[in-house]
């Protein structure tokens, strides 16, 4: 009898299975640089890594990150449009032509990855947890202003580390309404109407800009995306393969597809003209 | 020796009385796109020349045997042959030793005479690469080599020989 | 295909130390802004008006570009000193020409001619590090013309082009925008695009752009107002 009273006159906190202490520590956000990652066993490690992976300086340095890209994102009338190729290179070899370039976090927050794949994968991903749990400890979702700041915090804490990223958060919540943030590993966070980012950003933006509002359609705003991405596919060689288009609205996002990009770029050229400096008819 | 810089794609394929050449149309700096109506094959009479590598020297060099080869066609008073060609570009090429051209030639003919197809190959300064099946070169070259040791096979006949290089 | 010059030419002293130049220009040429647009009976060829040096704007009505004959108009980025000598020798040598045989050198003929001359200089002790845009209206064919030319001297015929970072913004909405048998006023619409994209866009002011049109009546200055502020969404 004593051992079944024992049994169930244990403090409360105990049945939870985490003390106070142990939830205080679990939502410290920035996990222990150190008794995480390994590093090298060298003075400066972030020369290190910048002399082993820098491929521009040294075409023949012994690591090659996945670079180069063209992700955008832009505000409307409607929510918000992100587009991404999936287009994966290392030094001059395209690794993959299906990369996934926008990571669901939750149905109403969308983030997207430029730069470093592995970096990107990993610390969306790991945003993508910050966030569940957010959701779980607070009971209601996080919202873009704060999910964009677990993971501008994060990767500011790894500054001069070689951490390679730039990164969009997009979403609607009810407090915010629709939200746009950029973010990149310098550290930099942007609340704003429209970015691209990535090797093809500037190709993205002559187009985006030319022909941007906010008062666009659903249907102009995602044929926008897509004819923008096109071009930066068209103009980059390290932008190509598929368009990854999302249409984010107060009650989550939306998928339109991921299309290959080699139909849509004939289709254009040959059905509006456009493209007009590629040759269709040869000799 | 100092190879040629990366840039473009060129191929040359032997098949049953026939040869054939193909190359890429891109021009760029870098990532930068700047003209897709860039070709880099250059035909001399009965002779195909496919040029790779550095842009300004794709120009000068195509420029410079359609000279040579003009001249040879008015003294001679005949169309250049492929093996002629082959040994006039190697020369030609090795002018240059100490300064090259950064570009990779490839050559691709039917000789009328013998009736014979003939490709080759060279380096930028000119050593002549001879081949009974394929030749590739450019800064895709690796993956070109692997879809023709895949897929070449001896006497194809024109069209599966063209359509090899899609 | 390449149009930089590879990595064993700075790895190679000696016979090439001259062409590592193109290296050691300011990195000020590249805010250089040349747009040249060609359409169904014109080319438009716009430059930026400011000439810079280091930090400094020294003058905000810039002319870079030299008529070469009555129907072809050169613009030139580049290495300060550099452009305006290579512009003038070549202006002075294609007007010797048509001297000489009483007779215009076309424009194709005139593009080889100037790259031509860029890849021999290339080669030589101290090459020009210059950037052209030869737009031109040929008028045996009755077509306008517009040739891309680069400091390595790779030459490319195309409907429309950029030099510097404007290629960057430029060409994708040119890409979407332009079509061989554009009007005049279709065509200075598209330019305007341009030069809105490039001042939204752009860190520096690059004061505006200088443009002009060949035709086949020839060479004339266009207006071109650029007073109004450009807002980024």
């Amino acid at each position: 009898m004593d051992s079944l009273v024992a049994q169930y006159s244990r403090p409360m906190h105990a049945e939870e299975g985490q003390t106070y202490e142990d939830q205080q520590e679990l939502s410290q956000m920035t996990p222990e640089l150190s008794l995480k990652f390994a590093l090298p066993p060298v003075a400066s490690s972030a020369s290190w890594l910048r002399a082993m992976t820098d491929d521009y300086s040294n075409p023949n340095c012994p690591i090659k990150i996945a670079h180069g890209t063209t992700t955008l994102a832009f505000r409307f009338k409607g929510g918000i449009i992100v587009a991404t190729d999936s287009r994966a290179t290392a030094g001059n070899w395209i690794a993959s032509q299906t990369v996934k370039k926008v990571i669901e976090i939750n149905n109403c927050l969308l983030g997207t990855m430029a730069g470093g794949a592995a970096d990107c994968q990993y610390w969306l991903a790991f945003l993508g947890m910050q966030c569940r749990l957010h959701e779980l400890r607070h009971k209601r979702r996080i919202s873009v202003a704060a999910a964009s700041k677990i993971l501008a915090n994060l990767v500011y804490s790894y500054k001069g580390m070689g951490l390679s990223m730039g990164t969009m958060c997009a979403g609607v919540t009810p407090q915010e309404g629709p939200a746009l943030y950029y973010i990149d590993s310098d550290g930099t966070r942007l609340a704003g109407n429209l970015f691209c980012v990535g090797s093809g950003q500037t190709f993205a933006y002559g187009v985006l800009d030319a022909s941007y509002k906010y008062d666009l359609s659903d249907e102009e705003a995602l044929e926008l995306g897509r004819r923008s991405i096109l071009a930066a596919t068209h103009r980059d060689a390290y932008s190509g393969g598929f368009i990854n288009l999302y249409h984010v609205k107060e009650d989550g996002w939306v998928k339109h597809g991921f299309s290959d990009t080699n139909p849509i770029f004939w289709k254009t050229k040959l059905e509006k003209g456009e493209f007009s400096n590629v040759t269709a008819d040869l000799v | 020796m100092i190879p040629p810089p990366d840039g473009g794609a060129c191929v040359a394929m032997v098949g049953k009385d026939c040869v054939a050449i193909a190359c890429d149309l891109r021009l760029g700096m870098q990532a930068l796109t700047v003209s897709n109506n860039f070709p880099k094959i250059f035909s001399y009479g009965d002779v195909h020349l496919g040029l790779t590598g550095l842009a300004t020297d794709v120009s000068t060099v195509s420029d410079l045997f359609r000279y040579k080869v003009n001249m040879y066609r008015l003294r001679e008073e005949r169309n250049i042959s492929p093996q002629t060609m082959a040994n006039l570009v190697s020369s030609s090429l090795y002018e240059r030793r100490f300064g090259p051209y950064f570009v990779s030639p490839v050559i691709a003919g039917i000789n009328q005479t013998s009736g014979k197809p003939f490709i080759c190959g060279f380096d930028s300064i000119g050593c002549i690469d001879f081949a009974k099946d394929f030749i590739v070169s450019g800064t895709a070259s690796d993956q070109l080599f692997g879809t023709c040791e895949g897929l070449w096979e001896p006497d194809l006949v024109s069209c599966a020989c063209s359509g090899d290089m899609g | 295909m390449s149009s930089e010059w590879p990595d064993t030419l700075a790895a190679a002293p000696g016979q090439y130390a001259a062409c590592g130049r193109g290296e050691e220009h300011g990195l000020g040429v590249h805010w250089e802004v040349l747009l040249g647009i060609t359409g169904k009976d014109f080319t438009i060829i716009a430059a930026s008006k400011a000439a810079m040096r280091g930090a400094t704007v020294l003058k905000a009505s810039d002319d870079k570009t030299r008529a070469l004959n009555s129907h072809s108009l050169m613009a030139f980025s580049g290495e300060a000193g550099d452009t305006v000598q290579f512009a003038e020798f070549i202006q002075a040598n294609i007007q010797l020409y048509s001297m000489r045989n009483s007779m215009e050198l076309s424009p194709s003929a005139t593009a080889n001619f100037v790259r031509g001359e860029l890849a021999s200089a290339l080669r030589s002790r101290r090459p020009y590090t210059v950037n052209l845009l030869l737009g031109g209206y040929d008028e045996i064919a009755d077509k306008p013309t517009l040739y891309w030319i680069d400091y390595l001297a790779s030459l490319a015929p195309v409907p429309y082009a950029a030099h510097g970072y404007a290629q960057y913004y430029c060409l994708s909405l040119l890409d979407k925008h332009h079509h061989p048998d554009i009007d005049f006023a279709q065509g200075m619409k598209i330019l305007r695009m341009c030069s809105e994209e490039l001042k939204r866009r752009l860190p520096i002011d690059f004061k505006g752009l200088m443009v002009k049109i060949i035709t086949k009546d020839g060479i004339r200055e266009e207006e071109y107002a650029d007073d109004q502020n450009v807002a980024v969404p």
